[in-house]
């Protein structure tokens, strides 16, 4: 039995009078790949961004491994830089180069030295395909660039996990496949992942489970060939061919045509 | 005895107009000094103050904008008086300071605020403290931002330096008042005093555009 990276005990969150989630419970073992899909409102968003507490949920437990995560206690922003997390909209800095970009966590958070600092960016750069533009600043940078920088900035950490939230939502349909392709990397080079995204030709080729998340609850989950072949709900069924018709023709997309 | 005479008597007081530009520099440079930095942390504290901290930034703003620069002035120069002697340079430089500050605020306030959300939350997200973000992430940005409405409210400052004529203060505006009373040449001794407000405003401008143009960052649209 691997072991559990994140546990999450009966999560609840209100906005104001709408409960987005409703008693969530889930487990990611190390290694495991998880890919959330769900209507929009279900709190799949809601869900990775208690997880590091962007959003602080009503009540329920999430456990980094063996640590209670817990905003006030002192261990708080240790736990959360073993987070990584990667946004839908990348938000980079703007004011700091892409190395910059990348080496500013471990300089202020963790105190590296600047030189290790920027070696280790420049590792992590050339890991997602974006060194010859280290010097570059966001602005200059297409959206898929920015992902993937967005994304060595959050492995620099080194983190225990990744949480992508709708990780190319924000792309033109063209520079999907460059990010979808270093995620499936970081997969496969075994890195304990959370994404919420509707790319299924992702999700078939790296996801080792798939959790449907309906009304604040999975409402159904397992590997993708039972998610996307048989689910056991009509709901997900409905669902499923739902996105299934969106992505069509690009089920694939950017995974084949690099 | 004709005009020319009397117009030589005016330029012949131009280097001690200068001496006065000497003096408006220095209270426009003390007075900004200050108020940046007490504008910065009230909007600091306005932005991500709780409670009685973001009250107070509210309600020195609110108040300092609604008070006449003038009425500043003479409070802190007469009421003052009663309790500690606050000089006449010193009462021009805090009024200035103390009125600019609440401006300021409302200047870095706006410019925090144009910063995006996402901003902070992955400097959060990478286990960064508030601190952290503020003055490593937003200000940073938000500075930048900010540089072309401050430059504008410090050239207000450096116009409005010349109230201290009124404590007798010989500042640039005081020392036309002296020329103009010794040369009976009002008219053309103001229009001496307000070319040479006029090149100072115009050196600042170009020099803060210039400064605006140097930390701008590459590729984004303003």
């Amino acid at each position: 039995m691997p072991k559990p990276i994140l546990r999450i005990e009966n999560l609840h969150k209100k906005f104001r009078d709408t409960e987005v989630l409703k008693g969530l419970s889930l487990t990611v073992y190390e290694g495991e790949v998880v890919v959330i899909i769900g209507p929009s409102g279900t709190g799949k968003s809601t869900l990775l961004r208690c997880i590091n507490r962007l959003t602080e949920p009503d009540s329920g437990d999430i456990y980094l491994e063996e640590q209670k995560i817990e905003p006030g206690k002192s261990n708080f922003s240790q736990i959360r830089q073993q987070i990584g997390m990667v946004f839908q909209d990348f938000n980079l800095f703007n004011h700091l180069t892409a190395v910059q970009n990348v080496a500013i966590g471990p300089i202020k958070v963790k105190k590296m030295d600047k030189k290790k600092a920027y070696d280790l960016a420049m590792k992590e750069l050339e890991r997602v395909g974006m060194a010859e533009k280290a010097g570059n600043y966001p602005a200059e940078l297409s959206g898929g660039q920015k992902q993937r920088v967005a994304i060595a900035r959050a492995l620099a950490m080194d983190p225990k996990i990744m949480l992508f939230d709708e990780p190319t939502s924000a792309l033109d349909p063209e520079l999907i496949g460059e990010v979808l392709e270093v995620m499936k990397d970081l997969a496969n080079a075994g890195m304990t992942m959370m994404v919420v995204s509707h790319e299924m030709g992702f999700a078939r080729e790296a996801a080792d489970r798939i959790v449907f998340l309906e009304d604040g609850v999975v409402a159904e989950e397992g590997s993708p060939e039972k998610i996307f072949n048989n689910p056991e709900r009509e709901r997900t069924r409905e669902f499923i061919s739902k996105i299934a018709r969106l992505n069509s023709g690009g089920d694939d997309r950017g995974l084949n045509n690099k | 005895m004709g005009i020319n005479f009397a117009a030589n008597k005016v330029l012949a007081s131009i280097p001690y107009l200068l001496g006065g530009v000497w003096i408006t520099l220095q209270i426009t440079v003390l007075a900004l000094a200050l108020s940046t930095v007490l504008g910065l942390l009230l909007s600091l504290l306005r932005v991500y103050g709780k409670g009685i901290f973001h009250r107070f930034s509210l309600i020195y703003s609110r108040l300092m904008r609604s008070l006449p620069l003038l009425v500043i002035l003479f409070m802190l120069y007469f009421l003052g008086s009663e309790i500690i002697d606050i000089p006449a340079y010193w009462a021009i430089v805090l009024a200035l300071a103390f009125h600019s500050a609440a401006y300021q605020s409302e200047i870095f306030r706006g410019a925090i605020q144009s910063i995006s959300k996402g901003q902070m939350e992955a400097a959060l997200a990478l286990g960064m403290s508030k601190y952290q973000g503020i003055f490593s992430v937003i200000l940073p940005q938000a500075l930048r931002r900010a540089i072309p409405y401050w430059a504008n409210e410090a050239t207000i400052v450096l116009k409005d330096s010349s109230l201290a004529y009124a404590l007798g203060v010989t500042e640039l505006m005081r020392r036309g008042e002296y020329v103009s009373a010794r040369t009976s040449q009002p008219m053309l001794t103001y229009i001496i005093v307000g070319l040479i407000y006029l090149i100072l405003t115009y050196a600042f401008t170009k020099s803060m555009n210039r400064i605006e143009y140097k930390v701008r960052i590459p590729g984004l649209e303003r």
